[in-house]
């Protein structure tokens, strides 16, 4: 058998009979079942039965993903080679006649494995719960959608997963790994959208007044929300520059493009929303789509080339 | 002579920020085929750090390293296919038992799963190990850790095994059974290299030994040959076990040109010589005017040996 494979069926089994990768599962269910009753209970009040409260459904499955995704990846790679350093193992290893590069591929390929079946397995339950509990039909294009949704979420987690194998290999200690590793988490997914909001009121000064219209009509529909264009304006800039500071964050292209997968029933000045033609979203979409696919990769290939020159005392 | 291994001007640096700390300065070893090497150094002298290099999870300075004939940098791959190592820790999975361990690590070794996992019951037989086959390593104590830890360095069968600071923290029957596999594995005509910071265990198990310190190699060869210049330097010693007419022969050593000194305690005549005379004092005592039980020559201690290169004496 291939030498990484070996070391992959190894990480596996020690992964999926692991507390740790149990107590992440349970987190994620728990998340679902709390988000999925939130979103019913808006269902029942807003009369929503149809197939878009499926994918109304299926957009609060994709915030408990923005947030979990990221856990998941970070508490599969952190002590993947620290741990082996700090207990003694890596040496063991690397002393059989094998390459440090079957190392690293036996523990992508389990945390692949690993990460696949969490997100599908868990993405799929939640949703199948919502559809028998509403009622609500499902077409072609809410499977297509649901299962780019996985494979966006499969990438999303991995990314993080090699980011935290990166901070890994040069670590001597898991503690410090797990610590710089949920740092990077808690920047981007926290700190950055504050920082983009800082820096955008700090370029633009303070906010005009709203100018709030009493006797706003919601079927008109536009402007007639009662907010005046100059605060409209100063709002879209402030989005504008935050958006701008949040594009090196991989939690900001997959929050845009999975929440683009699923349209809300209501918009938030009240207006419809549109649903969003697939094609027209994946060609609009594109540079989010490539940052999820890309951000990975050039962990990895970091990943590799430190753990490959790096010795062992 | 032929080696297992080989060094030659090895150099190691570490390199801390501005600090440089040459853990490995210019070593030339010469490990012989068939022996049981001892490595002995206090902390920090640079034991880890060479066995590290020779089995590739370290690259040297500078330097050239052979192992088995072959080239520790080039072919390092070749190298772990033929070289065991049990590194201090031991580094096993504690969480699998030592079946698992034993298995998973033998189809690194390139054995088909079903030969890994018979090749894994015999190591765990030949360590004494084979009732604990599926017991959870992290249930294991210390010694039977050290002795798994050995199983799985013996998978492959190796022609070297490297063992560094083996019987650390184990307890007295602990380390004697160990000695007594080292020495069955050496008997099957197997290299062993074995590093260690404990004096005692050089002369219980080593045919040949060398001294590291600060990096440096001090002083290499068979275990007679280390201790040869010592005795040179602080003189030969005998203990006679003497029966009766122990004076008599005192005085009779006393005066032997070669006498640095002599003493009588308890019924045992201790001469240290400036030359060998233990065939002198064998015919004194054959002589039949006194009655000896034994005569032994008194073998420097390894601290002794130790101190003795250590201050430079034996440069």
């Amino acid at each position: 058998m291939n030498k990484s494979l070996i070391i992959a069926r190894k990480e596996f089994t020690d992964g999926i009979t692991s507390k740790r990768f149990w107590a992440i599962v349970a987190l994620f269910f728990l998340l679902y079942v709390a988000t999925g009753f939130v979103t019913t209970s808006v269902f029942r009040i807003g009369g929503i039965t149809e197939s878009r409260g499926l994918l109304q459904m299926t957009s609060s499955v994709a915030s408990t993903m923005t947030l979990m995704a990221p856990i998941l990846g970070i508490a599969l790679a952190f002590d993947a080679i620290s741990g082996e350093r700090e207990r003694g193992t890596l040496k063991v290893l690397l002393s059989r006649p094998i390459y440090r590069e079957h190392v690293v591929n036996g523990k992508i390929i389990s945390a692949l494995a690993l990460i696949g079946l969490t997100v599908t397995v868990s993405s799929l339950l939640s949703i199948s719960a919502s559809i028998l509990l509403q009622g609500t039909s499902i077409a072609l294009d809410d499977i297509v959608r649901i299962s780019l949704f996985i494979v966006l979420s499969i990438l999303f987690s991995f990314a993080y997963y090699s980011i935290s194998l990166f901070i890994s290999t040069f670590s001597s200690r898991s503690s410090h790994s797990l610590t710089i590793s949920l740092g990077v988490w808690i920047f981007f997914a926290f700190i950055l959208s504050l920082l983009g909001s800082l820096i955008a009121y700090t370029i633009l000064g303070p906010a005009p007044a709203m100018s709030f219209n009493p006797d706003f009509n919601r079927t008109q529909g536009g402007n007639a929300v009662g907010i005046s264009q100059a605060y409209l304006n100063y709002s879209r800039k402030v989005e504008e520059i935050s958006s701008t500071v949040q594009a090196v964050s991989i939690n900001y292209h997959y929050s845009s493009i999975a929440n683009s997968l699923f349209v809300t029933s209501v918009g938030p000045f009240g207006q419809q929303a549109q649903q969003i033609d697939l094609m027209s979203l994946l060609s609009s979409r594109w540079i989010d789509l490539l940052v999820v696919a890309v951000f990975p990769v050039i962990f990895l290939v970091a990943s590799y080339f430190a753990f490959t020159r790096r010795q062992e005392k | 002579m032929s080696f297992a291994i080989e060094t030659k001007d090895l150099v190691k640096v570490y390199k801390d920020g501005r600090t440089e700390v040459r853990a490995l300065d210019g070593v030339d070893m010469k490990v012989p085929k068939g022996s049981v090497y001892g490595f002995f150094g206090p902390n920090g002298s640079g034991k880890t750090t060479m066995i590290s290099i020779l089995i590739g999870l370290l690259l040297p300075t500078s330097g050239h390293a052979e192992v088995l004939g072959h080239d520790a940098i080039k072919e390092s791959v070749e190298i772990r296919r033929k070289v065991g190592l049990l590194p201090e820790g031991f580094g096993l999975y504690e969480h699998m038992t030592a079946l698992e361990n034993l298995t998973f690590l033998g189809m690194l070794d390139d054995l088909p799963t079903d030969r890994a996992r018979s090749k894994a019951l015999e190591v765990l037989e030949a360590v004494g190990l084979q009732d604990r086959a599926n017991a959870r390593v992290s249930a294991f104590s210390r010694g039977m850790k050290q002795r798994l830890g050995m199983a799985q360095a013996l998978l492959k069968d190796p022609e070297l095994l490297l063992l560094d600071e083996p019987t650390v923290g184990i307890d007295p029957d602990g380390a004697a059974e160990f000695r007594d596999i080292i020495r069955r594995i050496n008997s099957e005509g197997k290299t062993v290299l074995m590093s260690t910071h404990l004096l005692h265990e050089i002369g219980m198990l080593c045919t040949h030994a060398a001294v590291i310190r600060k990096g440096k190699l001090l002083a290499q060869g068979s275990v007679d040959d280390l201790s040869q210049p010592v005795r040179a330097t602080r003189g030969y010693g005998y203990e006679i076990q003497v029966k009766s007419g122990g004076e008599a022969l005192l005085q009779e050593v006393k005066h032997l040109p070669e006498t640095k000194e002599a003493e009588l305690r308890n019924g045992k005549l201790m001469v240290v010589a400036n030359g060998d005379i233990g065939s002198v004092l064998f015919s004194l005592a054959a002589k039949g005017q006194y009655q000896i039980e034994s005569l032994t020559p008194v073998n420097p201690s390894w601290d002794d040996v130790y101190q003795f290169y250590e201050r430079g004496d034996g440069q």
